[in-house]
């Protein structure tokens, strides 16, 4: 039931400051992982070396905190209360926007589950030292493969759908023309994203080096 | 001679809050152009269910009886729709009747939507006028903003907006798209626009702008085709602007202005 508290309260500047995290620095470090990683499509050593060299910046563990783990565990818990304090209804009212709105939520949950899992295995098993050939072997077991897939498409489509949201909540698509150029442009990243991650997976499992000829 | 066509009502009733639901099947006779009111009608004029039973009169509200008094808003097979509009030729078979399920029931399909009327006062939406004197006449307001402004006028407080929107529920206080689309209303209208201030800073507290996760369901049920998910971007670049100018003059609470009048006693 609709409210009538008249108590000021922060929840604009959280709601705004989860919102502006998914894209910054979320969104960005996704970008640069998925750049990182697609090292694995030009060759195995250059991907160790990539690997290294990330592994090798100034400040780690103070940067790693900030950037990456500090906002992850902010917008994903604070996600989770999002999503808590929404009703879906999208069963009687099956529209697209209505199931993006579900979609968007759902691939969060899922993102929070495969987020911990990948960092366990990726990050804390290997002691932060990553090399194909480590990874290479967490992908000979299927369903490693099979949640990798599923954690590739949830992330694109969160993200992609994510840029849609953003645009929409920060008043810069406010016409519907507007509208629907943002969706289409939230489609397109979603769409590239999708596609990067399945090469790099494919870059793994078939020890699958397209651009090699580069070298 | 040949029987009259019929069809059947399914309705959700409860005679009070706290009372047991029933669900109550009427069969009615078919006339071409019917609309659920006058079935509703038909049901008080002979109360009397399919199974023969007698039983009380459905309570609804309705008054208009031309989709512009707000008041017939129920679910009808589910949807949120004003009834006096929707013709039972169109509708799929049995019909269900049922109240909105996000305000208080009062009885049967009757519920009380007062509380968009207190949000539509918290949020500021109206033109302050009134003085201790004349203060002249206020500032045109171009044909162009007319013409913007004309189809967000047109809300009717059906409340179908915030019946349909994930947001609004116990878990929120969220005013609903409706009050927002009165906020954007307001603050474009020359003379209202000078206590956008006001509104935008009502619009950044609880139940606000931020509750809005783009679903954009609201745009889909509103009787008036009002561009609901413009008027909440709208609202949502303009409490940005606010925000974070505020935020960079560090500047919070009651400003100079608001403090003469505090101290002149005037209640705003
Ligand atoms: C850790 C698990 C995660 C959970 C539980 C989660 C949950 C959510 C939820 C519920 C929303 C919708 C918020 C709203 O509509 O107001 C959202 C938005 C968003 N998320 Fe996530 N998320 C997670 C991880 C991520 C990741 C890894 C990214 C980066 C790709 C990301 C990027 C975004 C973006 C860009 C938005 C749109 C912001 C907006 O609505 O304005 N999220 N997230
Ligand atoms: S766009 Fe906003 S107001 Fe409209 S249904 Fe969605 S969450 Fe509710
Ligand atoms: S905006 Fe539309 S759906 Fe919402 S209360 Fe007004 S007329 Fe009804
Ligand atoms: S009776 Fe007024 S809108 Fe239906």
């Amino acid at each position: 039931m609709p409210g009538t508290a008249s108590k000021p309260d922060s929840s604009y500047f959280w709601d705004k400051l989860h919102s502006l995290s998914g894209i910054i620095p979320i969104g960005a470090f996704l970008a640069e992982h998925f750049w990182s990683n697609s090292y694995v499509l030009v060759s195995p050593e250059r991907y160790n070396s990539t690997a290294a060299g990330l592994e090798q910046i100034p400040w780690r563990i103070p940067v790693e905190f900030l950037f990456i783990w500090l906002p992850i565990v902010f917008h994903g818990c604070y996600g989770l209360d999002i999503w808590w304090r929404g009703k879906a209804n999208v069963l009687g009212h099956p529209w697209m926007s209505n199931w993006m709105y579900v979609l968007q939520r759902w691939t969060g949950i899922v993102l929070f589950a495969y987020i911990i899992w990948h960092v366990w295995i990726e990050r804390f098993a290997t002691h932060g030292r990553s090399t194909f050939a480590g990874v290479a072997h967490d992908f000979a077991n299927p369903y490693y493969t099979a949640f990798y897939v599923i954690g590739v498409l949830a992330a694109s489509f969160h993200l992609g759908n994510g840029l849609f949201n953003f645009c929409c909540k920060w008043g810069i698509a406010v016409t519907p023309r507007a509208q629907r150029a943002a969706g289409f442009f939230g489609a397109f990243v979603g769409v590239i994203f999708s596609v990067a991650g399945l090469l790099i997976v494919a870059g793994f499992v078939y020890n699958w080096h397209p651009f090699s000829g580069y070298l | 001679m040949m029987a009259d066509k019929t069809f059947i009502l399914r309705i959700k009733r409860q005679a009070a809050p706290q009372e047991r639901v029933v669900w109550e099947e009427f069969e009615i006779r078919y006339r071409p152009h019917l609309n659920i009111i006058t079935c509703l009608r038909d049901i008080a004029e002979k109360p009397i269910t399919r199974a023969g039973d007698g039983t009380t009169p459905i309570s609804y509200d309705a008054n208009c009886l031309e989709e512009i008094c707000g008041a017939c808003a129920m679910l009808i097979n589910g949807y949120p729709r004003q009834a006096c509009s929707a013709l039972v030729d169109n509708l799929e078979k049995p019909i269900r009747l049922e109240p909105l399920t996000k305000f208080p029931l009062i009885r049967d399909l009757q519920v009380d939507r007062s509380i968009m009327f207190e949000n539509l006062k918290r949020m500021k939406c109206w033109v302050p006028i009134d003085g201790t004197y004349a203060i002249g006449p206020g500032p045109r307001m171009s044909p162009e903003q007319q013409q913007i402004g004309y189809p967000m006028a047109r809300c009717i407080t059906c409340g179908n907006c915030l019946e349909i929107c994930p947001k609004v529920n116990d878990h929120t206080q969220f005013v609903g798209a409706a009050i927002i689309n009165q906020v954007r209303l307001f603050n474009m209208h020359p003379t209202g626009n000078m206590h956008a201030r006001e509104r935008l800073e009502a619009m950044m507290g609880p139940g606000g702008i931020q509750d809005c996760d783009n679903a954009m369901n609201c745009v889909k049920v509103c009787p008036k085709s009002i561009p609901l998910t413009e008027s909440n971007n709208e609202i949502n670049r303009q409490v940005l602007k606010h925000a974070v100018w505020d935020w960079l003059n560090f500047s919070e609470g009651p400003t100079e202005r608001d403090e003469e009048w505090k101290r002149l006693g005037i209640q705003k």
